[in-house]
């Protein structure tokens, strides 16, 4: 059961990626009444699609000065208030005999102009520091890069908006902008479970919805000029790496390697895409080759790795409001200010920016938002630690499975049951995922079918992608439904496929028939499935 | 190469110890022959659960009653038509598994239907004793089930289960069990699978009391209950004693993998091999072949350093991708002990796949080329004395026509057969 909505809010924040979520948490800590709402689940656009790098700045330095000094000043502040998200690895810049060795000393020089410490070191000690790296380097620089989690920064940021008093509704799309005297009122939603719709008031919209943000716009009656870029990736079956590997060249394609978690990934291509195939973007041969290609000169033995999976995400680039042609485009945060732009008033859209930089979005729109609103209280999201992530009180002794969930929600950990044999029974044992965990995922962090728990416990996302996992998972899930749990079993089946079909070959094909002969052979999940409906957004 | 090599000779040397590998080992061994199998020790034995599929489905997705019918509409790549007699072999096949201890029911004039894991019910041609069995999906044979789970074993999805057989008209109660000798295997959560819960069982003796908490949670008023397939994992006979020590007729589902009954298949089929006088050659691989001309004079194995396997035939039976007798790369797939012809379809990597996981995927039909013998091919040229037998062979997709035990056990019986005839 849903509870009752509010009938007014101060701020609707339009999408639940990173920039939403973290808006969302950024006005309710100024006190706001804020409602987030997301189509799908949190982090399916460009916020779970990237290479979870938590960037230095340093690829910036040289083409772009001011995004290269907003990263560098984000990393430091989300090192702090999102510790639990993130991973201290540490990033090496390599030049191989095929670059411009020359290129280094502009880029150190550019970095630390931007206030990076970047580090010339002996290509030697390059590769003692990181036994992945090419062997041929002929140059190396130290950067501090780190790996962050993407989809466990949004989930904090919702949860410490949560805490604050928002409210925030997954599976709720935007289908209108409800515009009164030339002022946009609230939005009319689509409960995209039930179909069920309603419209929802609030003084201000914010529109905070990636590439989509432009249909949003489009439904308010303005025209933003966006330009979806795709970005293809790859993940490996194991951590290559520990350090990020980057080449110390001007930006290209597949020029970055991050170790996350227990994998590694390759990253990325660039090419504009119709904004039409935003929803379903698969990775093309073309792009894995290039990806495999560029990746084995960063590290080698990529290409004796297994490939788990390919996913590529929609950067949401945005060209000038001065440039007409569309050419002039900034990888910069832009908000609008619809009021003044377009004669709209209650309506603000904040895009462009990346990930690294969606803190510092949050905070300038939020900025404009109360001064519409007349609130004075000043940003507080650099210095307040996101829940999860404040100081450790050492406690007990911990199981194999309370240490990996520590990992994985820090200092919530301890809401998750623990200590009986039913909320201690493993459900995942790549990820040390209990039922306990599970559980807690179901009630607090609002998951509603296998992929949304995968995003926020990391099941099925080991080697293994789901052999059993996800069939046990299903199982303790499962309410009195279990034709949707059966449903939800398949599509998980697809959604894995998704992501292998462009990378099967070797041991990622073996892996395929295995899921195949145990999904579909032995226990026969197709049969029992009635839905066929693939939610291509889901990867 | 180190030194000299060695020969040990045999009249047959089979590669792979999986289904096909072991009933053609067996086959052999029981006509007198020497036989030496080398296995790399994994088997997909231990996740096909407790029964045999000889063809379920037809091309277009419609369960079969009668498969033997359906075989004769096979079209002509299928494995099945290089068979002289499917019927007949079947019935070999089903005399094999009888001597090595596997009584099974089922024939192959008419399929029955197997419970998944997860309640579907599925056509099969042979089930193991114990394992639940039904004539007609449309007629359930049971009105009242009790189904009886462990307390905390994940891996028998008990509402799926009841939900599936709900569906089918039967009412059902769903119980658990739960005994303290678990609680070790609690202690490590990654220990509470199917194989460790029947070595516990076993090991401690503990039927009579897993018998009296079945009973006493069972009750009254059922004519089934069900339990999962936890028990039994070096014979039968302790599964099939807990059976009759409850008292209202009792029948084993399967459990999500590993399967009890798959790794009891599995190492009953060993033991009956190596009771025969076949040599077994474990968690080693075959890695080169020795040619002569069309003839296959011996080969190499990963271990055996410095030894050469040398026989009259050989028998290739590695499998699938799954069990690595395939391997993918980059652009081409390759059959990588003795390097024999692939049947890749002619497609490059781009069409060895589609997009949609529920349709049948061209690479699952895959696998190594043969003649009308059975007879590998190298470069085109027909191999006198190399056969292959079961998922290695092209030409089928076990996944979507369910016929994946019959091809293994039928094409190795076909292949002895050919040798002993030669």
């Amino acid at each position: 059961m849903e509870k009752e909505l509010s009938n007014h809010y101060d701020v609707i924040v339009i999408g639940g990626g990173i920039t939403g979520a973290g808006t969302a948490r950024d006005c309710a800590m100024r006190g706001l009444k804020v409602l987030l709402v997301e189509r799908h689940d949190y982090s399916t656009g460009a916020t779970g699609r990237n290479h979870g790098l938590l960037h230095s700045g340093a690829r910036y330095a040289v083409t772009d000065h001011e995004s290269a000094v907003e990263c560098i000043a984000e990393n430091m502040t989300l090192r702090k208030i999102a510790r639990h998200c993130v991973e201290e690895t540490e990033g090496l810049f390599i030049t191989l005999p095929e670059d411009d060795i020359n290129f280094q000393s502009t880029f150190v020089q550019k970095c630390t102009e931007a206030g990076i410490r970047a580090e010339v070191i002996d290509p030697q000690l390059a590769k003692i520091m990181e036994p992945a790296v090419n062997p041929d380097l002929i140059g190396a620089v130290k950067v501090p890069d780190a790996s962050v989690d993407p989809f466990r920064l949004t989930m904090a940021n919702v949860l410490d908006a949560q805490l604050h008093g928002a409210e925030a509704l997954v599976y709720h799309e935007v289908i209108d902008i409800i515009i009164e005297q030339g002022r946009v009122v609230g939005v009319k939603l689509r409960n995209n479970l039930n179909g069920e719709e309603r419209n929802v008031h609030a003084t201000l919209t914010i529109n905070a919805a990636g590439i989509w943000g432009m249909l949003v716009a489009q439904m308010a009656g303005v025209k933003i000029n966006m330009f979806p870029a795709k970005g293809s990736l790859l993940i490996f079956g194991h951590r290559v790496n520990n350090m990020v590997i980057n080449r110390c060249r001007k930006p290209a394609n597949a020029d970055i390697l991050v170790p996350d978690d227990a994998v590694c990934v390759i990253g990325t291509t660039s090419d504009r895409v119709p904004i039409e195939t935003c929803d379903d973007m698969r990775v093309t041969p073309e792009e894995v080759e290039l990806l495999l290609a560029e990746g084995m000169k960063l590290a080698p033995s990529l290409g004796s790795t297994r490939i788990l999976r390919a996913y590529a995400g929609v950067r949401p680039l945005i060209a000038s409001d001065d440039d007409p042609t569309g050419r002039s485009i900034s990888r910069g945060i832009v908000t609008l200010d619809h009021e003044k732009r377009d004669g709209l008033a209650g309506f603000i859209t904040i895009t462009g920016g990346k990930m690294m930089t969606y803190r510092l979005m949050a905070e300038e729109v939020t900025n404009l938002a109360c001064e519409k609103l007349g609130i004075a209280k000043q940003c507080e999201t650099a210095t307040t630690p996101l829940p999860g992530s404040e100081p450790k009180v050492e406690t007990k002794k911990y199981s194999f499975a309370q240490k990996a969930a520590e990992g994985r929600h820090g200092t919530l950990n301890a809401s998750i049951d623990s200590g009986d044999v039913t909320s201690d029974a493993l459900v995942c044992e790549c990820e040390g995922v209990s039922v306990g965990e599970v559980r807690y995922a179901v009630t607090k962090l609002h998951v509603h079918n296998l992929i949304n728990l995968r995003r926020r416990t990391r099941v099925g996302m080991g080697t293994c992608q789901g052999e059993l996992c996800a069939c046990r998972a299903a199982g303790v899930m499962c309410g009195d439904d279990t034709q949707k749990a059966i449903n939800d079993l398949a599509g998980f089946m697809n959604e894995r496929w998704k992501g292998m079909q462009p990378v099967a070959w070797g041991d990622n094909l073996a892996e395929a028939q295995l899921t195949a002969r145990i999904y579909q052979g032995v226990l026969g999940v197709d049969r029992l499935a009635n839905e066929r409906r693939v939610e291509c957004y889901e990867i | 190469m180190k030194g000299e090599w060695s020969a040990m000779r045999f009249d047959i040397v089979i590669i792979g110890g999986g289904l096909s590998g072991l009933t053609a080992g067996i086959a052999l061994a029981e006509a007198g022959k020497d036989v030496a199998l080398v296995s790399a020790g994994q088997s997909t034995l231990h996740f096909m659960g407790g029964s045999l599929d000889l063809l379920g489905s037809d091309e277009r997705g419609n369960d079969l009653f009668k498969p033997l019918d359906a075989i004769a509409k096979l079209n002509e790549k299928h494995p099945y038509k290089k068979l002289e007699d499917v019927s007949r072999l079947a019935g070999v096949a089903k005399q094999i598994l009888e001597r090595a201890g596997l009584a099974t029911t089922g024939y192959a004039t008419a399929n029955h239907w197997r419970i998944t894991p997860i309640g579907a019910l599925m056509p099969t041609w042979l089930t193991l004793e114990g394992m639940a069995a039904i004539d007609d999906p449309d007629k359930m044979p049971w009105r009242k089930v009790a189904l009886v789970n462990i307390v905390n074993y994940l891996d028998f999805p008990t509402k799926f289960l009841a939900a599936g057989m709900r569906e089918r008209g039967v009412e059902v109660d769903v119980k658990a069990v739960i005994l303290p000798e678990f609680q070790q295997l609690r202690q490590s959560p990654t220990e509470m699978r199917s194989t460790n819960i029947a070595k516990v069982i076993e090991q401690n003796d503990l039927l009579v009391k897993f018998a009296d908490q079945v009973n006493s949670v069972v009750g009254e008023g059922y004519d089934m209950v069900l339990l999962p397939s936890v028990l039994g994992i070096s014979s039968n006979e302790k599964a099939m004693q807990l059976l009759r020590l409850i008292n209202v007729p009792a029948s084993y589902v399967d459990t999500l993998p590993p399967s009890v009954p798959g790794v009891r298949m599995q190492s009953q089929l060993r033991r009956r091999f190596m009771a025969l006088g076949g040599s077994f050659f474990t968690g080693d691989q075959v890695i080169e072949g020795i040619y002569d001309g069309n003839n296959l004079k011996g080969v190499k194995t990963a271990k055996l350093d410095g030894t050469v396997l040398e026989a009259d035939n050989f028998v290739l039976a590695t499998g699938s991708f799954v069990s690595r007798g395939l391997v993918a790369d980059y652009n081409h797939v390759y059959e990588p002990a003795l390097g024999v012809d692939v049947d890749d379809l002619g497609l490059d990597r781009k069409t060895w796949a589609t997009v949609d996981v529920t349709e049948a995927q061209p690479y699952m039909e895959m696998g190594v080329a043969t003649d009308h013998k059975l007879h590998c091919k190298r470069s085109g040229n027909v191999m006198s004395n190399l056969y292959a037998a079961g998922s290695v062979l092209s030409g089928h997709n076990s996944i979507k026509l369910l016929d994946g035990a019959g091809v293994d056990m039928l094409t190795a019986l076909q292949v002895t057969e050919n040798i002993l005839n030669q």
